[in-house]
């Protein structure tokens, strides 16, 4: 069922579930992706959205 | 060392890290899988992706709750004690969804430049503006009403309860529907030889199914 035309789209699927799904135990480092960071030091996890990492420049 | 969150399993079931070269960091009743992780450094595209495959070679072993990407830990001490505060809700969670996988159904528009983007390309007249911006108004209220539409077939295709069903319509230009159901494995053959004779029967949307995963979208504390 997969077409060229819309490859992109199970991998930002799957970016969107690795990024905002799944249990939270809140960290206590900062971690970042493409230079977003996610997880701020003493505040609750912060998560960039698909659209914030592609905004930022990311190939995904 | 820092340690990242990989996903949490039933302490009985914490000797899988052995074999995938992770830690465990063990409560009572359950366990969290953790990887070494030098926070120093900023995570990309393969970070992300390592990620799942840690995830999905847990979850080929044994039921387990996928954590978000991004939980970083100073040291097993500081995961140990953040878990312990959690520990009634995870152990609830995974002996309700740990053994459940998740299949990503996905329907992209195939005309997905049918709805132009914004554009600031000045309208030749305020006639022409106005006109502009009612036909993307009028587009986007079909698609939406097709995306209804096309969710409706979806959940009569997967007969699964509602709870183990999740689904947002129209979330980017290029999508449909994003859907999420959590199926038993033995039902999965099924539910994708329905849902790929559903796909042949929308002649405007390309469906894709992956999985299957471990329950990342109902898998949410905290």
């Amino acid at each position: 069922m997969r077409e060229a035309a819309t490859l992109d789209v199970p991998l930002v699927e799957l970016v969107d579930r690795l990024l905002n799904r799944g249990v939270v135990l809140t960290g206590e480092l900062t971690i970042s992706v493409a230079g977003v960071d996610l997880v701020y030091l003493g505040l609750s996890v912060v998560l960039s959205s698909v659209e914030t990492i592609r905004g930022a420049g990311a190939e995904i | 060392m820092t340690f990242l969150l990989r996903a949490i399993v039933a302490t009985d079931d914490a000797e899988v890290a052995a074999e995938l070269g992770l830690t465990v960091v063990p409560a009572t009743a359950v366990a969290a899988l953790a990887s070494p992780w030098d926070a120093t450094g900023a995570a990309g595209e393969a970070e992300l992706l390592d990620h799942h495959r840690v995830i999905q070679a847990i979850f080929g072993r044994v039921p387990c709750l996928p954590a978000r990407f991004g939980s970083v830990f100073a040291d097993v001490d500081a995961l140990r004690a953040r878990l312990g505060l959690r520990e009634d809700v995870l152990a609830s969670q995974l002996a309700r969804l740990g053994h459940r996988c998740e299949l990503a159904i996905t329907c992209a528009w195939r005309d997905s430049g049918v709805i132009a983007p914004a554009t600031n390309v000045p309208a030749q007249s305020g006639r022409a503006y106005l006109e502009r911006g009612v036909a993307r108004a009028r587009t986007q209220k079909e698609r939406q009403h097709r995306a209804d539409e096309i969710v409706a077939r979806l959940l009569g295709q997967l007969a699964v309860e509602p709870a183990f069903v999740r689904h947002r319509t129209c979330p980017r230009p290029a999508v449909a529907v994003s859907m999420s159901a959590l199926v038993t494995r033995d039902a999965i053959d099924e539910i994708n030889s329905r849902l790929e004779r559903l796909g042949a029967q929308l002649p405007d949307v390309t469906t894709v199914v992956q999985g299957p995963w471990a329950p990342y979208t109902f898998a949410v504390s905290e």
